[in-house]
């Protein structure tokens, strides 16, 4: 059994003024394995996502199944679904979704003021992350006063502070320039090499070039993937950009 | 661009942000409609030829310029509101491509409507309510006067010159807003990253002196002349305090909070603590606006309905008996006590031709003198009497009777030697065992549980102690000071009040008739009967309960809608906030908890710092009520609390509604996410 399962996940929309369904996912199959680093790719308009929310349980799939480390999700009941996302699951957003009235160091801390742990106990399990971020200097300053690249690594620190099972990341080089995007990824890369299982939604070629395993999503469903095995990042970049143009361009499904 | 677009745009912009807008317009209307109110009764041939109506038209020229003041200041406040919201939308017109110029039409136009609907609505409903309002004083002033319909030019014309003056200022502000600022800006205004609130220590620790200045000040004064003098000092102090201690000393707690790392780092205080020093730094003018406004209701209902459901107490306090004739004279010698007897055969005479009777006769003479009473001593000297204010909380009235002439009164038997006397103190306390006055000193051997003249004394701003003494004599030496215009200062008076079963005007007449050819050498001659006296009182506390009801109106809807607009932009503030939360998992309840003890926080506040400044208000108040003759305290503390108690249900339903409208927009998404 593998770390994270997604069997025949569907997502049907219905909008509210009208009998119209969407069909987000169609049918999505994957599994990801502990201490994995997966891309999954895809146009706008694909199901990103929608995926994305299903798996960070803030939306229901309309049909199948989600099952990180042998939990079901669909066993959580909805009042606790709120403590499993904490205690589970680190995010990384685009937008950083700092708050803007906590200090950096408040802002890593959250989550874990809200699993009730003392000072000490945040201060201890904060410094090393912060050493490793680049971002112990920063930690007294408040969002306005940092670049976007520190507020993402305050964002990743947050994220990996409460040592979750796995890491999701939506897009998490959007907002930021080239040369804090290569610092975000080697950070990623950093944090992976550690133990540590992320998926990264994204559409930078990039981005996904990093990762060791890449889903491309098309029309609501795995589409195609590609390993990177052995091959350098820039060959890695290559095959994926490849793949890419296929798609556009209409190639078969597989 | 054609210009009939500006005018749809501005339309447009108006009923798209209805939630903004609406209770804009209503409170402009509100506010024009309470102007030509009060301005039309001021001048309502209704209050002009009501009995003793120049007083409720002092009242209501008072209250016609604080509604002026008041309104022009609110106005620009909520405004503020309104353009710090709408920002975008011109920002977004300029990057469509209109020019500052044609923003500034559609500014122009919205402006026009504003002001259109307002004064064409706030002058309709104030027309109708003014016949309303009108029924409703002439309800409270006890008049009865025919009622006609009528309609005040005057009004109208000062009502839409102010407002259109108001308008105008408000228009210009948008344009200048509008010309300093650059379309990014404008669209950008909203969410700017904000700088965390500074703790200012030093303004937090001047606010607390203030206030603990102007409640040392409440607390310490125990003189109702100083009071009154006292009050408005008292009164700005504590303005100026709360708009202080809300703007900068709640950021200072605050910040003293998150410096706890115990009380900070707590799932319930950490949010809360944290945003909450934000929310006071955008808000705590605001904040400070509600208390102020809260306070002032307060303050001026538990006043206004003190006094005036406290009316008939004050009215028998100063008026014992129904008719009352009064004869001051100079004198000793100026009234020999077989005159006296003459005078009161004639007022008998009088009586019986009337057929009437005089029942529960109250029959007795004084003699009065201001002084300083100081360490064991009394100072008449006029220059230091009239000159120093503060002089005022040692400044008596001493009053002196004699023996006989208490017995006679009050129907007792007490006895006092030549050098002593007994006394009664209004007011004030004298605990020494003798009283000097220049050459004179009276032992002093006992006390008194009444006076005969009591009302005469309370009528007196000062602090009054009554002698008895054994004869005139005693002091003769008083006799011979004079006051700085040279007239004598010690004053006779002889007071004949009685009961009578007459209607309210035939008693006044048979008072006139009774007074009128008594002549004195040196002496004048005064006399009032409680009918015609009470229908003054009602006129003046009628009209002050009407004022105070009125402007409790006004400023309890403006301190709704200021709440109003805090809850509607704290609402588009945290909207972000709360997808950021429940994104770091919290959970909905969570969020909840936490928004709902700041916005509990921040609501009662207010009221709560209101509550203690009306209790500090209240020594005060108590003391300037005094000076009208009121003396039920317990009653005046039954009132307060009850206006309290009311507010606060006025106040919590204001927080009910508007929290309502709070949580819509923060549980809907935010479009930009």
């Amino acid at each position: 059994m593998s770390y994270l399962e997604v069997s025949g996940v569907k997502k049907v929309y219905t909008t509210r003024f009208s009998t119209n369904k969407v069909e987000a996912l169609r049918n999505v199959n994957f599994t990801v394995e502990q201490g994995e680093y997966v891309a999954i790719m895809g146009e706008s308009g694909s199901g990103k996502t929608t995926l994305l929310n299903i798996l960070a349980a803030l939306d229901k799939p309309t049909a199948g199944n989600v099952i990180l480390d042998g939990k079901d999700f669909s066993t959580i009941k909805e009042a606790d679904v709120a403590t499993f996302r904490r205690e589970n699951l680190g995010f990384v957003f685009q937008e950083f979704n700092l708050l803007d009235t906590l200090s950096l160091e408040d802002n890593i801390f959250l989550p874990l003021v809200l699993e009730g742990k003392s000072v000490g106990e945040m201060k201890q399990l904060l410094t090393p992350i912060a050493e490793r971020l680049g971002i112990t200097d920063l930690l007294y300053k408040y969002p306005y006063e940092v670049s976007g690249g520190q507020k993402q690594r305050a964002a990743c620190a947050r994220a990996i502070i409460t040592n979750p099972k796995i890491i999701l990341a939506d897009e998490p080089t959007g907002a930021l320039d080239s040369k804090s995007t290569d610092e975000l990824l080697r950070l990623f890369d950093e944090i992976n090499k550690m133990g540590q299982t992320i998926l990264m939604v994204t559409h930078s070629v990039k981005a996904a070039s990093v990762a060791k395993r890449v889903l491309f999503i098309k029309d609501g469903e795995v589409f195609h993937q590609i390993y990177r095995g052995n091959d350098s990042e820039e060959a890695f970049y290559q095959k994926i950009s490849d793949t890419l143009t296929l798609l556009a361009t209409g190639g078969d499904r597989r | 661009m054609k210009n009939s677009i500006f005018p749809r745009l501005a339309a447009d912009t108006i009923r798209k942000n209805g939630k903004l807008y609406v209770p804009y317009i209503i409170s402009c209307i509100g506010m024009v409609m309470m102007y030509f109110i009060i301005h039309s009764l001021s001048r309502s041939p209704l209050v002009i030829e009501m009995p003793h109506g120049d007083n409720v038209r002092m009242v209501l020229s008072l209250g016609k310029f604080v509604v002026l003041i008041f309104s022009a200041i609110f106005l620009l406040y909520t405004n503020s509101f309104l353009i710090r919201r709408r920002d975008k939308e011109f920002g977004l017109y300029n990057v469509l491509g209109m020019n500052k110029r044609d923003i500034a039409k559609v500014l122009f136009f919205e402006s026009l409507y504003i002001s259109g609907i307002s004064l064409v609505a706030g002058i309709g409903l104030g027309t109708l309510l003014t016949k309303v309002f009108e029924l409703i004083l002439l309800n409270f002033t006890h008049s009865e006067v025919t009622f006609t319909f009528t309609f005040s030019i005057e009004a109208l014309l000062f009502t839409v010159g102010f407002f259109i003056l108001v308008f105008f200022i408000l228009f210009i502000k948008s344009l200048f807003k509008i010309s300093v600022s650059n379309p990014l800006e404008l669209l950008k205004s909203e969410t700017a990253g904000e700088k965390p609130p500074k703790a200012n220590w030093a303004f937090a620790v001047i606010g607390l002196v203030l206030l603990a200045a102007a409640y040392y000040l409440a607390v310490s004064i125990t003189n109702p002349i100083d009071a009154l003098i006292w009050f408005f000092v008292a009164v700005i102090l504590v303005i100026i305090a709360t708009y202080i201690l809300f703007m900068a000393g709640s950021v200072a707690l605050c910040k003293l909070l998150q410096k706890n790392d115990k009380y900070y780092y707590k799932k319930n205080h950490f949010i809360s603590v944290s945003s909450m020093a934000y929310r006071m730094k955008r808000n705590g003018a605001g904040l400070a606006s509600i208390c102020v406004l809260c306070t002032m209701v307060l303050v001026m209902l538990s006043a206004t309905v003190s006094l005036y459901a406290g009316s008939e107490d004050i009215i028998n306090g100063r008026y014992p008996r129904d008719n009352m004739c009064g004869i001051l004279y100079n004198d000793m010698s100026s009234i020999s006590d077989d005159q006296l007897d003459i005078i009161r055969g004639n007022y008998k005479t009088e009586a019986d031709k009337v057929g009437a009777k005089m029942e529960n006769v109250l029959d007795y003479k004084y003699a009065s003198i201001a002084g300083l009473v100081e360490d064991g001593k009394t100072i008449f000297d006029p220059d230091s009497t009239m000159g120093a204010l503060n002089g005022y909380s040692n400044l008596r009235t001493l009053m002196f009777m004699t023996a006989d002439d208490y017995n006679k009164a009050m129907g007792t038997n007490i006895k006092v030697n030549d050098g002593e006397a007994m006394i009664y103190t209004l007011r004030c306390k004298y605990e020494k065992p003798d009283f000097n006055m220049n050459d004179v000193t009276l032992k002093i051997t006992g006390k008194l549980d009444e006076f005969p003249a009591i009302p005469d004394a309370q009528v007196s701003v000062t602090s009054s102690i009554c002698f008895v003494i054994n004869s005139m004599d005693d002091i003769k030496s008083l006799d011979s000071l004079v006051d700085y215009n040279g007239d004598k200062s010690l004053k006779y008076q002889w007071i004949y009040a009685y009961d009578v079963d007459l209607p309210d005007e035939a008693a006044y007449d048979l008072v006139l008739e009774q007074t009128r050819h008594i002549e004195i050498d040196g002496g004048s001659i005064s006399c009032s009967s409680k009918g015609v006296e009470r229908t003054d009182y009602y006129s003046t506390f009628g009209g002050f309960l009407f004022l105070g009801g009125l402007l409790s109106i006004i400023f309890i809807a403006a301190a709704a809608l200021i709440i109003y607009y805090k809850q509607i932009s704290e609402g588009y503030e945290d909207q972000k906030r709360f997808e950021i939360m429940q994104n770091v998992g919290m959970t909905k309840g969570e969020i909840r908890k936490s928004i709902n003890s700041q916005i509990l926080t921040v609501f009662f506040l207010p009221i709560l710092f209101a509550g203690v400044h009306l209790c500090f208000s209240f020594p005060f108040l108590w003391k300037i009520l005094i000076l009208f003759g009121f003396s039920d305290k317990l009653f005046m503390i039954l009132v307060t609390i009850g206006v309290f108690l009311v507010f606060a249900l006025i106040y919590a339903a204001i927080y009910k509604i508007t929290s309502r409208i709070y949580y819509n927009i923060v549980t809907t998404k935010s479009v930009d996410a």
